[in-house]
């Protein structure tokens, strides 16, 4: 067998780990867009802020509505147990689910790569992995 | 008028109506001052918001750009949102039809791995530097330079001339470092095509400031990173198109956290959006083999003029 063709099953597995499971969290994340935005508009779980409200101020800046209403966000979403029973907080989730789905695709990325040896792919993956959730953790907003 | 004709005639009908929309009634957005509170119940403009996203998705498959550059412009143009949630919608918008469409393209090798991995890495690092300097500036300056950047976009539409599989002699070292070459199966000409990239320090300085514009925006950046790859660094099309799906995913991941903690990225507005790009880009990709894809490319390249043109002016304060 030729390097090329090593290289070439080498890249075609990490690809489809990848790829099988890019599918499986897309595909429960857009369930659970789908779900959770129900929950929320259809006001199924009481809210933690009406969403009169929102659509009273939702010209203002992000910061100012923020300020106006207390709108939580980040993680500060979930500060309690209590919390997690709150229709939009169930529909905020589904958002942040989505953003990290990546992440997880990434990490399974990471660990093919390591398991080939390819250690340049490795840390660059890892180090994907670092930036979104520094991203991800809020300590540089 | 065969089915063709008819089809393009619905598309140029419905892509005059949302212009109709946006020089008739230019005071129905302000989506930067505005002073009137809002009578039309909440609801009518998640349902106006969710239609409006559908064509938009329609259109953006059909026009071959991603759902997120024609978002923002069009939506902060005559939807009574800020431009803050906009922005923080239309990254969710880019990330979640990046990750949609994303698997099967892995799989048939369209997508590389090991091209799209250190563009997103500065990509995503200067994305989520744009999207701390777009939500501190003011509102106005960053629809100025939205308008232009649309405008700019546009201008790029217009020039840009693809290559299938460009012509590509000698690699570079550092694409050689990086292991960045691939074979794909062509299925027009029944073939494995190989490839291989050159220029790579170039295009890793141009995805980080494309990485930077994104975040800044809140828009997606297929409209860049498929000309880099594939007139820049050599990459075939679908290897460049799928690609950029690949670093989407991976930068909108990145700034969407920097706009969620900063309080812009509201459900309400967020989730009928990306549900309806994401539904009208499946109907979109259904009509791609029917529609004259020319002739929507067009439409949308006055749709992005014209909402770049009205970008700048509210930038302006006109």
């Amino acid at each position: 067998m030729s390097d090329k063709e090593k290289k070439s099953e080498s890249i075609d597995k990490v690809q489809l780990v990848y790829a099988r499971v890019l599918e499986m969290v897309s595909h429960v994340g857009m369930a659970f867009l789908a779900i959770g935005y129900l929950v929320y508009v259809l006001q199924l779980l009481p809210l933690s802020v009406p969403i009169d409200a929102i659509a009273g101020n939702w010209h203002l800046k992000a910061s100012e509505m923020q300020q106006k209403l207390h709108t939580p966000a980040g993680w500060s979403i979930i500060s309690s147990p209590a919390a997690l029973f709150k229709g939009d907080v169930v529909s905020y989730l589904s958002i942040y689910y989505l953003a990290m789905a990546t992440v997880v695709c990434l990490v399974f990325a990471s660990v093919t790569f390591y398991r080939e040896k390819n250690y340049l792919y490795t840390t660059i993956a890892v180090l994907q992995v670092v930036v979104l959730l520094v991203a991800a953790s809020g300590v540089i907003h | 008028m065969n089915s063709a004709a008819r089809k393009i005639l619905v598309s140029c009908a419905a892509a005059s109506g949302v212009l109709a929309f946006l020089f008739i009634s230019p005071n129905i957005g302000y989506a930067i001052q505005p002073h009137v509170a809002e009578p039309t119940a909440w609801w009518v403009w998640m349902i106006l918001l969710f239609a409006f996203s559908f064509i938009l998705g329609i259109f953006s498959v059909l026009a071959g750009v991603g759902g997120g550059v024609l978002f923002v412009p069009i939506v902060s143009g005559f939807f009574p949102f800020h431009l803050d949630f906009i922005r923080g919608a239309g990254l969710l918008v880019a990330l979640s039809g990046a990750l949609s469409a994303g698997a099967p393209l892995m799989r048939k090798g369209l997508a590389d791995l090991k091209l799209g991995l250190p563009m997103a890495l500065v990509g995503s690092i200067s994305s989520i530097a744009g999207a701390l300097a777009g939500l501190a500036m003011p509102a106005n300056v960053v629809q100025l330079l939205l308008g232009v950047a649309i405008m700019f976009i546009a201008a790029l539409m217009m020039k840009s001339r693809a290559y299938g599989t460009p012509d590509l002699k000698k690699p570079d070292a550092l694409s050689q470092m990086l292991q960045i070459s691939g074979i794909y199966y062509e299925e027009s000409t029944k073939s494995d095509v190989s490839w291989q990239i050159h220029r790579t320090p170039l295009g890793l300085f141009l995805f980080m400031i494309i990485g930077f514009i994104g975040g800044m925006f809140g828009m997606g950046a297929g409209w860049a990173n498929v000309p880099v790859f594939n007139m820049l660094m050599g990459v075939p099309l679908k290897v460049a198109v799928a690609t950029s799906g690949l670093v989407l995913s991976i930068n909108g991941a990145a700034a969407a956290w920097v706009y969620i903690f900063k309080g812009a990225v509201v459900p309400l507005i967020a989730v009928p959006a990306i549900g309806g790009i994401m539904l009208g880009s499946k109907i979109g990709a259904k009509l791609l083999t029917k529609v004259n894809t020319r002739s929507v490319r067009l439409v949308v390249i006055i749709m992005l003029v014209v909402a770049g043109l009205r970008s700048f002016l509210k930038g302006l304060g006109i």
